[in-house]
């Protein structure tokens, strides 16, 4: 059984090694999570998400770009795909589920896979539909899933359009269901418009965004 | 609002164009309203709903489209559905994309027994009119003239109350249902105006007077002489006397068999003229020549500005142009009825060019 | 509306007007250019796909739209997902009420092999350049100067692999990116030559655009790696080939990239357009002096905004451009939406006929 000292340091060595986009790194130090029997969710949460966040600060602050990005992201999700079948029932509580898709007439996902990926490693399970997705699949989704979120991602002025839209069909059949909006045209202002619950303004705020939409339903006990 | 640009070398300012043309003057260039509505929302970035149901949005869209476009704003909050939902029913406001206008979603009056019930509504609460006041009041504060919303006939306000198929059945099965309707819809109508003459002032008034319903693709010229004509009389000769300064009657549709009963109604004065707007079916030389006192308006074919190419819209309108400053009475280019929605707006803006091009008097 | 001018007549001719500019003349007032496609395919009336595949029906929409909100700069054949179809990929026409534009639907290049597979296309043949040299035929019977689009390089290298394999090979197989942006460059001189040879001695203006350089993608360090020397051969080719000016559209969020883009040349003078990420202010002190900066009115406001916003928004960058020493047009960031309001576009009009006359 590891020390706190030899897990912090497998931890660091897992954040570093995504926040380098090392996936050597990251596969070696997630092997040795296993092999000495480190908790594999400490380690997703405190090690590969914590460096995901981190990676999500240097986009934002344009330190680190898409190219980026995506390595880090490939680092991440070499590391998740062999932690994550060790993760105990206990642990695996999903936070929620979120179905996730690029809304009809937009082929632009770059943005939609990052936040997807946010989803993914903080513990949510993520039906994602991929883009220039069908107003009525999203619905369709939700209904089939019963997921408590909905995030719809735009980059065109013309595609953003189509969003109200999508809020009403699913609002109209599960008034419950929260929706979040995000892309390049999007805004608080555009958000609060076209009546959505959340609104991503990045990947690691989508995320935060999330979790406070499903409290907030939670507390009302529709949840 | 000063006009950007404008393609017409325009002498006049609209409201000095059209008040020539009422005072029975020559103005500068035939006058032009393509009567738009919901398009005028939508040319705005306003939904096609809110022409509607927000006065201070309707108003906006349609003095910024007369801006844009350089023709003469008539302002006008008011639908042609107008009737079931000030008589109690439920009206639906257009939201999809394949809605114009808001349409009745339930009439009041399903039965014999719904109609024996029928009660006249309050006009201050009924159905669109809170909304067409409001508006009336915002045109009133600039100085515009007033049209009431509730601008209708009867047998439009009794079809959309009972529907059509009823009302229908009801002038062949049960016509002293059919006129029982109607009366109350005359008192109706008459009420309402009475509202606005009292809030406003006769003279502020444009009066509009409408029979749609009244077309031959639905009623015959037999049916229209007893239905239509005596509360269409009654209507227009006693909104008249008010002292309203104008009225506009829009002659909708397929109408020529219902001409020469059209003739004998009340059609104003030369100082108190009346408009007549015609459809694409009635022919403008044949309109001018049956009511050679009136300003005739109209026809270009709404269809074919929603679906034609510009040279089509440009040479229907250029016919329309040609027949209509003929007409004795003065001469209003318009569509045969309401502009649509979704129509391109180079079709819009090829009817001015034609009127640029045609519609100058030497 | 606040503030209102009244708005004065031109005393120019559009050509005029957009003649003074390239002359480094004074026109009588700021042209209004707004970047404008799909939009005006719903505003005649046609589909919206018919401004990219019916050459005919795109020259007419974009004439007639020009004609009716009086606007500058005729009309043009490009669109931003250039690339996979003319490398051999497939391309989508738009078709839904919710797309404006093409947009590959199968990328033909996807791994390193077929980059190194990848033939440079003949351009007679090539995508959407059969549509395009249509579309410049019928400009040159109405003696209407042309845009050559000049295809680039990074954007549709990342149209050819899809965006993110791109971003992937230049961190982990850079030479494989760079052979890609090496046969888009290729390609784009290509382009150059061909409407040389086919339109010699005509008025012709290079049009080059990078939407995929922009920072919201890659850094300023990828860009000097991986477009700068392949954007700035292009330019040179162009200038080169006698082409005279260009017109460089720099859109979205490319601060960072400013000092690269000024190491190009444009011709004498460029016209240079920004999105609203970029302050003109910052445009002009950069690029100013040598040349003409347009913009920059952001595309989500045209289409969302209210009719005072867009005019508000159109002031104030006249306000701010105006006297730029190589002149300003007022121009869209991007695209105008296409289902952008009419009065929006009419609005943008109005602010230049009452605050961009020069006295």
């Amino acid at each position: 059984m590891a020390t706190e000292a030899r897990k912090k340091e497998i931890f660091e060595a897992l954040y570093d090694g995504v926040v380098a986009f090392d996936e050597d790194k990251v596969v070696e130090y997630s092997k040795l999570v296993l092999d000495e029997d480190v908790d594999a969710y400490e380690a997703i949460m405190d090690g590969l998400a914590a460096g995901m966040e981190h990676v999500g600060e240097l986009y934002a602050n344009q330190e680190y770009f898409v190219p980026e990005v995506l390595m880090c992201s490939d680092a991440l999700y070499a590391g998740l795909d062999m932690l994550r079948p060790h993760v105990s029932g206990k642990e695996a509580r999903v936070k929620g589920q979120v179905v996730i898709g690029t809304v009809e007439g937009d082929v632009h996902d770059i943005g939609k896979n990052l936040v997807k990926m946010m989803f993914d490693v903080a513990g949510f399970t993520v039906h994602d539909l991929g883009r220039d997705v069908k107003l009525e699949r999203f619905v369709e989704e939700q209904l089939k899933t019963d997921s408590e979120i909905v995030a719809l991602s735009a980059l065109m002025t013309t595609s953003m359009l189509a969003m109200p839209k999508v809020i009403e069909m699913i609002k109209a059949r599960n008034p419950n269901a929260l929706i979040m909006v995000g892309g390049a045209p999007i805004s608080q202002e555009v958000a609060d418009n076209y009546g959505a619950d959340g609104y991503a303004k990045n990947a690691s705020n989508a995320v935060q965004e999330a979790i406070q939409m499903i409290s907030r339903l939670r507390e009302m006990g529709k949840a | 609002m000063d006009r950007v640009g404008g393609i017409c070398k325009d002498k006049m300012a609209p409201h000095e164009r059209v008040g020539a043309l009422m005072m029975g003057q020559t103005p500068d260039r035939v006058p032009f309203n393509p009567f738009a509505m919901g398009f005028a929302a939508l040319n705005c970035g306003y939904t096609v709903e809110s022409f509607y149901n927000d006065p201070q949005k309707s108003l906006e869209a349609q003095l910024r489209t007369a801006e844009q476009y350089g023709y003469e704003p008539v302002l006008l909050l008011g639908y042609a559905a107008y009737g079931g939902w000030e008589f109690g029913g439920e009206v639906k406001m257009p939201t999809s994309i394949w809605e114009g206008a808001p349409s009745v979603a339930r009439p009041p009056v399903e039965s014999e027994e719904d109609l024996e019930k029928l009660e006249l509504p309050d006009v201050k609460t009924a159905g669109i009119i809170p909304i067409s006041m409001e508006f009336s009041k915002l045109c009133d504060q600039m100085g515009l003239p007033i049209l009431p919303g509730t601008s209708v006939d009867a047998i439009t306000v009794a079809s959309n109350v009972t529907d059509v198929s009823r009302f229908c059945r009801w002038m062949m099965k049960k016509p002293e249902l059919a006129h029982h309707m109607l009366r109350l819809a005359t008192d109706h109508i008459l009420e309402a105006y009475q509202y606005w003459v009292d809030t406003f002032g006769a003279q502020k008034i444009m009066a509009g007077f409408y029979v749609t319903v009244a077309a031959n693709q639905v009623i015959s010229p037999k049916q229209f002489e007893e239905f239509v004509l005596p509360y269409q009389y009654e209507l227009q000769e006693k909104i008249l006397a008010m002292g309203v300064q104008a009225a506009f009657m829009h002659i909708c549709g397929e109408q020529n068999l219902n001409l020469p009963l059209i003739q004998q109604l009340p059609l104003g004065s030369p100082r108190q003229p009346v408009i007549l707007s015609f459809g694409h079916e009635v022919d403008l030389e044949t309109a001018a020549k049956m009511f050679p006192d009136n300003i005739i308006a109209g026809n270009v074919e709404p269809q074919v500005i929603q679906n034609g190419t510009p040279r089509e819209v440009y040479d229907l309108t250029r016919i329309a142009i040609e027949k209509g400053k003929k007409a004795p009475g003065g001469f209003f280019l318009m569509p045969g009825c309401e502009l649509p929605p979704m129509a391109p707006g180079y079709n819009v803006y090829t009817m001015m060019k034609a009127v640029n091009d045609f519609g100058f008097y030497n | 509306m606040a503030e209102q001018k009244r708005p004065r007549q031109d005393t120019m001719s559009s050509g005029e007007r957009m003649g003074a500019i390239l002359m480094r003349q004074r026109p009588d007032r700021i042209p209004f250019m707004p970047f404008i496609f799909g939009y005006c395919a719903r505003n005649v009336g046609y589909p919206i796909g018919a401004v990219y595949n019916d050459p005919e029906k795109s020259f007419w929409a974009q004439m007639w739209t020009a004609e009716m909100f009086g606007y500058d700069g005729g009309a043009m054949y490009a669109y931003a997902s250039m690339g996979g179809w003319e490398f051999g990929g497939e391309i989508k026409m738009p078709q839904s009420e919710w797309e404006q534009a093409p947009t590959v639907a199968r990328f033909p290049a996807q791994t390193p092999e077929a980059v190194d597979a990848l033939e440079i296309p003949d351009v007679a043949t090539a995508g959407c350049y059969p549509i395009a040299l249509k579309f410049n035929k019928i400009q040159q019977q109405f003696g209407m100067p042309i845009m050559v689009m000049a295809f680039g390089c990074f954007t549709p290298a990342g149209n050819i692999a899809e965006v993110d394999v791109l971003c992937r090979w230049m961190m982990k197989r850079p030479e494989v990116a760079h052979k890609l942006l090496r046969k888009c460059t290729d390609f784009s001189k290509k382009v150059v030559d061909y409407y040389v040879e086919h339109f010699p001695n005509y008025p012709m203006m290079g049009f080059t655009g990078e939407a995929s350089a922009a920072n919201q993608i890659i850094s300023p360090k990828q860009f000097e790696e991986f477009v700068l020397p392949y954007q700035k051969e292009i330019h040179a080719h162009i200038l080169q080939s006698g082409i005279r000016n260009i017109f460089c559209h720099i859109c979205g969020e490319q601060n960072l990239n400013l000092k690269y883009w000024a190491q190009m040349e444009y011709g004498d003078p460029g016209i240079l357009s920004f999105g609203h990420e970029v302050d003109l202010t910052k445009a002009i002190e950069v690029f100013g002096d040598k040349h003409a900066i347009a913009g920059n009115i952001e595309p989500q406001v045209i289409q969302n905004g209210s009719n005072q916003q867009v005019y508000e928004l159109c002031k104030a960058a006249i306000e701010k451009a105006k006297m730029a020493p190589s002149g300003y047009l007022l121009m869209a960031g991007c695209e105008v939406p296409v289902q952008a309001p009419p009065y929006n576009i009419y609005v943008m009009k109005k602010a230049v006929m009452e605050h961009g006359f020069y006295d």
